[in-house]
Order: C-alpha cells, then structure tokens, then sequence
C-alpha cells in the first residue's frame, strides 16, 4: 500500500481510499469528493495557478457546512456587520483556512472575478478580511457562497468594537516612536561634535550652528513625542498625585527651555541631546505596553464573533427569525442541537444535555429539563429544547461578560510602580530644592538674575535623568530573563513587581490544581471479561471519560489493540454503546443502565463508568479529577512567601471543599460563574489586596482580566493566555510559587537601585547647588551611577539558582 | 570651513532623512505595513494579471458610483 497526495490539499493519504479521476489524460487523486470539487472548480475557472502557488503548503480538505447562508441576508445581521459607505456596503469578516500566501490570492482573485465586488483585502497574519461591495448587484449571502465553494469558510466580526481603538492607539504611538528615534539619532551625532568641541576648543559660530541644528531636531521630539507625558503630567496633577510623567515632562521642558536661552544668548551649553534622550527611552517602554494590549484585542473578536444574530421565536404557532436585540422577555425561543444560547431563560418543552464549558471550565455536559434555567454562553448538544426569555440580550450572561471583558481589556488596573511614587516624592523635592537655589543666588549671593536661573535649572537637569529610571528596568529585565529560563514568561516587566506586592493568590480548580480530565483511580471488576472488547468500545467515544477509561487499559495492558465492532454508537450525555457477534455492549452513566433495564444501586461518590455485555454489569471505573504533580508543595511554597491562597471554581461544593483540603487551601469559593468569579476579585480589591489570579479557562478570562497578575497556562484557552500577565509555559503549577520568588527578589533589587541612584543624587545636587556643575560631572555622574545600577541588577542572577 | 557650509550640509541631510521619515509615516498612517507577509508576497503574485484585476475593479466602481448618481438625481416620472 502506498500514500498518494491529494491533488488539492497535498494531505497524503493510502491510495485505497483515494478517489481517482483523469483529467486531461493524467490521473489525479483526490481525498474527498470536496477536494475535487474545488479543482475542477478552479481549472474551469482558469485559477489553476493557484496549484504552482501553493508549492508544497498543506491546506485544509474542505468542511461539510451546514446550509445557513440565508441569514447573511437577514436585517438583524446587516444592521449588525455591514457598514455603509457612499452607497457601497462594507463588511469585515474573518476567513478560516487559510494558509499560506497562495490561498490569499486565490480569495482575493474569485472575489475580484464576482460581479459587485469593488474592493477586497485580505490580512494574512490575522486572516481578516474587508470587503466592499454593491448590494445592488451582488448579495452577501452570495459572496459567502463563492468564497466557501473554493473550500474555505467566513464569518462576519465587529471590528469598530475594541480593534480600531487599539489599532490607531497602536499606530499613534509608532508614529511618535519613529520620530524620537530619528530626531535622537540625529542629535547624537551632533553631540559628538558638540562634545568633542568642548575639549578642544570650537569656533562660537561653529558651535551655534550646531546648537540650531540640535534644536530643529529636539523640537518635534519634544512637543510630538513627548506630548505623552504633558498629558499624562496634566491627568497627575488634576487627580492630585505626581508621577514619573510630570519628572520627565517638566525636567525635559526645562532643560529645553535653559537650552534656547543657553543657544541665544550664546552662554554656556546646550542640553538639547539630553532632552531627546530622555523623551525617547521612557517613551519605548510606554510603546510596548500598548503593543501587549493590542493582542488581546485581537483574539477577543474571534471568541466573540460566533454569537448568533438572529435566534428562532415561536409565536401563535408560527416559527419566525427574529434579532436578539428585539426579544423580550417572556418570548419564547426554539433552539436546535450545535446552537449557542444566547439569551438567559426557562426551558417550557424538551429536555438534553448542555455544555456549560465556557461558563463553568468543567468540560462534562450538564442535563436540564422543563422548568430548568438556561444560561447563554451554552451550547445545546442533542436536542430541540423551547423555552422562555427571562432577560433581554444585553441583560443577559454572555453579552454581560463580553462587555465587562471589554471594559476591563482597556483599564486593567496595575500597581502602581514603586519607581513612580519614588520619583513623585523625588522630583517634588528637585523641584522645591531648584527653586530654593534660584532664591539663594539671586537674592543671598546677590548674583545676577541670569546666573541664578542657569544653576537653578541645572539642578533640575542634573537629577532628572539615568540611574532612576533605569534601576526599575535593569533588574526586571534580569529577573525576566531568569524567570523565562524556568518556562515563565513575564509578558511585561512591571507584572514582576506587581506580583511581588500582591498579598493574596486566586487559584481556579480545574486545569490549574488538576488535570481539568478525569482520570481511573478504581476498577472494581464483578466477572473476567474481555479486556479487548471494552478498549474497543471506549475507544469509539471521544468523551473524556471514555478516554480515561481507555488509558486505564492501556496502562495495564500495554499490548493491546483494538478490535472491530460492529454498531458504534455514542449515547449523548450517557454513553457509548456497540455490538460484537452477538454480544451486546455497554458502557456509560447511571442513566444509560437504568434505561436498559439493567438494575444497579450501589453509590459512588464519584464519577463512574458502568461497563455491562448482555445487561449484565462485569465492571464499575471509578474517576477523579487527579491533582497535578506538584500542587500540593507549590501551595504551602506559596503560603509560606506570606500570601494567602484561596480557591476558586465552578464546581460543585463537595468536590470543591475535597480538592481544597488535599492540597492544603482553607478558603474556597464554589459554584461560581464567570461574572461571579470576577467579583470576588473586585471585592478583594474594594479591601485594598492586590490580587494574582491563576487560571486557564475562558470561563476565568473576567477574573483574570480584573487582577493585578494573571496568571494563565500555556496550553489553556487561547483567550485566557492572551490577556494574562505572566504564563507558565509547560503547566507546571509549581512554577507559580517560582515565579513569585523571583519576582520578590527582583522587587528587593529595585530597591536596592532607587536607593543607591538616590545617595548619588544626594551627592551631586549640592555640587549643582554651589553653582560647580560642568557638563563634564554631569556626563560623569549620569555613566557612573548607571554603571552601578546595573552591576547590582546582576546580583540577581546570583541569588536565584 | 566656514561655518555656512556646515549649515547647509546639515539643513540637506537633516531634510532628506526627513523625508524619508515622511514617506515612512505616511506608509504607516494608510495601513501598508498593516500585513507584513502579504507585503513582501505581494512582489511575488505581482504580474499583469494582478495589474488587469486592478484596474477592472476600479472601472467597476466608477460605473457603479456614476450608476448610483444617476438613479438619485433620475427626474421621478
């Protein structure tokens, strides 16, 4: 037997399987009827380029979708997505599949071919899609139409949300960077001459040339780029706290300001360099803080976007389509097997199994019956279930926590630095001793006015800069790079002094403490059976109790292989089911025996597997969800750096209570929904803890979005690892209290800094005081204090093994 | 070297950089670098046939601007 490529999606398959068709005297093969659908389709179509495009990328075989294109058409959704735009209609949406540059073109190209279609662009890197087109002549359900028939599928997103908002806050700040890195480079080379002039002895005229040209060149940086902290400085002062914005922002505009007078009147130096230099490397760190926001942007329109516009009202009898934000409460809705829930309410008429994932993290389905409350975010499995509004769409769960994420996306709350309070106290003091200095020479010494006001002003500039702004980052930067070392990636380096000023550390349950899957802790055997057909029958079913039962054989079992049966069938919500020759299988819940009859009333604590050939039970699978290695040590790690650990999950209160004590946690919050679990923090906050959240469920993403520092999984849900803080790359939860050691000898380096850059301050303000400050000890002051910030932020790598 | 020549030489260079800062800005400010890889792919699928869609697509939107200009300046009957 050998493998054969599919002539359209390059996966290799066994040629038995293939499908062969000649084409032009050649054989193709093909792997489903899809595929070469798709390649007669683009021959005929003349866009069999796209083939030598490809190369050698793999694609994705083309989904069997389920027919839903009218709703592209329905008002609800156009008033929803499409956008008007002088009478052409404009709609983003996002395509899936698409995997190289190749399948761009060919979306580009059928879309460019489609009458209507004035403009199209497609973003390789996050797949989406804008397009515009003329309603008249073409309709969307139409377009979504071509683009599905080349095998790839789209759906709408609202870009106008979040995404533009980071997208052009994003853009603005990479505009001003590149101005400060130009105008800073610039101004360096000029400064050498500058410099080098000083030494040597520089003709005036020469040297006011070059004091012109530095200030053409400071200017933009200051008043463009550094309109940031005039901002930021103006917000500080009419919420009555000084922070590190109004330090840089009046130290630069003073320095400034000294430098024009300086450049005129011809006197002394200017300090043109300085005022760019100064502006430009607070201003990256500004810069990469929005780059980290924007990310989660990005992935939120994903989760978001496969909410339903429209849901099915039952009214007199008569079915109709309706948009959710026109439902009242009391209507009554009809939903199908596979459809999300998204509007709050009491099932009137049918009964099946939900799945409560994206709410609770607990991946096991949960049956509702009549009279039971629903909650959206939810999705039915396998049944028509009708049943009545009790809110409307915005009071409802899901779009609660999509707009609370939303809002908390954009104002996440972060401790505020030590190095900004320090530099508050500091550059009042610069301030008041400048002034004071101002008054002694001008009015004590009798100097003139002038010369008070230069050494006045160069008090100011001397303190302003170097050794304090880089105590902060130097040692995080160390601390990140011993950190990441360990598998934990600080996203940014103000989360490490975050963390280690936080007092009380959230754990969620599942995925964090355990596995978040069940796994067999017993087997209780009633009669000898065939190991052989059990392993077969579980492993038909993709549920994760099945497969836990089915590494529990093939644990004890290493040899064994699965055999073929006949009948495969899985129960929704109960089990799996199957025949071999006359034998009848069985494997499930409770419920699955009781409703074949079989009779069975021993109690289990836990979640169990019934396995039973011919109604007659041969063996019962006790499950648990295990703890992770590690948890219970990485607890009493965590408590014993002096943090309270509390937990937190959506769980039920026994198996709650029973995890929290085999690891050892006292406090725990049970049974709790999304919104619930973010309140906790919130109240937390309201008593003045800082709090770190770990988790790793979309159900989590509130709380971790509200936390100081959150802290996500690397193999969690996708959205939960984008808007943490800190991620622990291989899920080790031992990693956690790793993490906050670190960040606690970090925090106690940073210390370390601001006080030496403080004694050396202390040191040379007076010298500026008395008048003796030369461009020489500044230059001096500002590399040496440097010099032993960073010497001593390397200590850190030697007291964390 | 007088110190207008030193001038000069800095106005020139300080400009151009300038403008090429400009050009860089303005690339930015209309999303063409939105997309890396499409970006640089973009030289790759670049030939007439890309040229001709271009220009399609533009004639067709001015056909169904002018279209829609027409029907709503249309006298009614």
């Amino acid at each position: 037997m050998s493998k054969v490529e599919c002539d359209h999606c390059k996966l290799e398959f066994d040629e038995k399987v293939m499908i062969k068709d000649e084409v032009n005297g050649e054989v193709k093969y093909f792997c489903c009827k899809g595929c070469q659908g798709i390649y007669h389709l683009l021959r005929s179509e003349g866009l069999d380029d796209f083939y030598q495009k490809v190369g050698s990328n793999k694609l994705e075989p083309p989904k069997e979708l389920e027919d839903d294109l009218y709703k592209f058409d329905l008002e609800g959704f156009k008033k929803k997505y499409i956008k008007d735009r002088d009478g052409l209609s404009e709609i983003n949406l996002i395509i899936e599949g698409i995997h190289c540059s190749a399948c761009v073109w060919l979306n580009e190209k059928v879309l460019h071919q489609t009458e209507g279609i004035i403009e199209v662009s497609i973003n390789y890197t996050n797949n989406k899609a804008k397009i515009v087109w003329d309603s008249d002549t073409v309709k969307l359900s139409e377009i979504i139409a071509k683009i599905r028939s080349i095998g790839y599928n789209a759906y709408p997103y609202d870009p106008k949300i979040q995404e533009e908002k980071a997208n052009s806050a994003r853009r603005d700040y990479y505009s001003r960077l590149l101005v400060a890195i130009f105008a800073t480079m610039n101004i360096m080379w000029i400064a050498i001459a500058q410099y080098t002039g000083y030494f040597t002895g520089i003709r005036a005229d020469m040297k006011h040339v070059l004091n012109v040209a530095e200030f053409f060149l400071a200017t933009p940086t200051l008043f463009y780029t550094g309109w940031v902290y005039f901002k930021g400085a103006y917000f500080g002062i009419k919420n009555r706290y000084i922070n590190m914005d109004i330090l840089v922002a009046t130290g630069a505009t003073l320095a400034y300001i000294y430098s024009i007078y300086a450049m005129v009147t011809g006197n002394g130096e200017v300090y043109f360099d300085s005022v760019t230099m100064i502006v430009t490397f607070v201003f990256v760190g500004k810069y990469l803080e929005v780059l980290s926001k924007k990310s989660a942007v990005d992935s939120m329109d994903s989760m978001l976007s496969s909410v339903p516009s429209e849901v099915m009202v039952v009214k007199n009898g008569e079915k109709s389509l309706v948009g959710i934000e026109e439902i009242i409460p009391g209507d009554i809705i009809e939903i199908k097997p596979g459809d999300k829930i998204v509007i709050d309410g009491i099932i009137v008429s049918g009964e099946g199994s939900f799945d409560l994932s994206s709410l609770t993290g607990e991946s096991r389905e949960v049956f509702k019956k009549e009279g039971d409350e629903m909650l959206s975010g939810s999705i039915a499995i396998d049944s028509v279930i009708r049943y009545k509004a009790t809110k409307a769409y915005a009071d409802s769960m899901l779009s609660t926590i999509a707009s609370m994420l939303e809002e908390s996306i954009l104002k996440k709350p972060s401790i505020q630095k030590l190095a900004d309070q320090i530099s508050g106290y500091f550059s009042v003091a610069i301030l008041s001793f400048s002034f004071l200095t101002f008054l002694y020479w001008y009015l004590f010494l009798g100097s003139g006015f002038e010369k008070a006001l230069i050494i006045s002003i160069s008090v100011i500039v001397i303190a302003c800069p170097c050794a304090l702004g880089l105590a902060t980052p130097m040692a995080t930067l160390v601390g990140i790079g011993v950190a990441s070392k360990k598998g934990i990636l600080f996203k940014e380096a103000t989360f490490l002094e975050s963390m280690a000023k936080s007092d009380i550390v959230l754990l969620d349950k599942t995925g964090t403490i355990t596995e978040g899957k069940p796994k067999v802790v017993n087997m209780k055997e009633y009669e000898k059976f065939d190991k052989t057909l059990l392993y077969s029958l579980v492993k038909g079913s993709k549920h994760p109790v099945s497969q836990a039962v089915a590494s529990y054989i093939e644990d004890e079992n290493i040899d064994i292989k699965e055999i073929e049966l006949n009948n495969i069938k899985n129960l929704e919500a109960r089990g799996v089911s199957a025949s071999f020759n006359s034998d009848r299988l069985l494997g499930g819940n409770r419920r699955l025996m009781s409703e074949s009859g079989i009779e069975f009333d021993e109690e289990f604590g836990k979640t169990v597997f019934i396995y039973a050939v011919n109604n007659e039970i041969k063996a019962i699978f006790e499950m648990e969800d295990a703890l992770k290695k590690g948890a219970k040590e990485a607890v009493s790690e965590i408590k014993s750096l002096g943090l309270e650990v509390v937990m937190l999950t959506g769980d039920n209160e026994k198996v709650a209570k029973k995890i929290a004590k085999e690891v050892g946690i006292s406090k725990v919050f049970h049974s709790l929904f999304p919104d619930d679990k973010a309140k906790v923090v919130e109240e937390l906050h309201s008593k003045g803890k800082k709090v770190i959240m770990a988790g790793d469920g979309i159900n989590d993403v509130l709380a971790l979005s509200l936390s100081d520092v959150a802290v996500s999984m690397g193999s969690g849900a996708e959205v939960s690892v984008e808007v943490s803080d800190v991620v622990l790359l291989n899920d080790d939860i031992r990693l956690l209290s790793e993490a906050i050691k670190i960040s606690k000898v970090v925090y106690n380096s940073i210390k370390e800094n601001l006080g030496l850059s403080v004694i050396y301050n202390a040191i040379t303000i007076p010298l500026a005081m008395m008048g003796f400050v030369i461009p020489l000890v500044a230059a001096l002051s500002m590399s040496l204090s440097s010099l032993l910030v960073v010497g001593n932020s390397y200590r850190i790598k030697r007291k964390i093994k | 070297m007088s110190s207008g020549i030193v001038a000069m030489m800095l106005g020139v260079s300080t400009f151009l950089g300038a403008l090429g800062l400009l050009a860089l800005l303005w690339g930015l400010r209309t999303g063409q670098f939105d997309d890396q890889k499409k970006f640089l792919d973009g030289a790759k699928f670049d030939s007439e046939d890309e040229l001709n869609d271009a220009v399609i697509l533009e004639k067709r939107k001015k056909e169904i601007l002018k279209k829609k200009k027409e029907q709503k300046y249309a006298p009614p009957d």
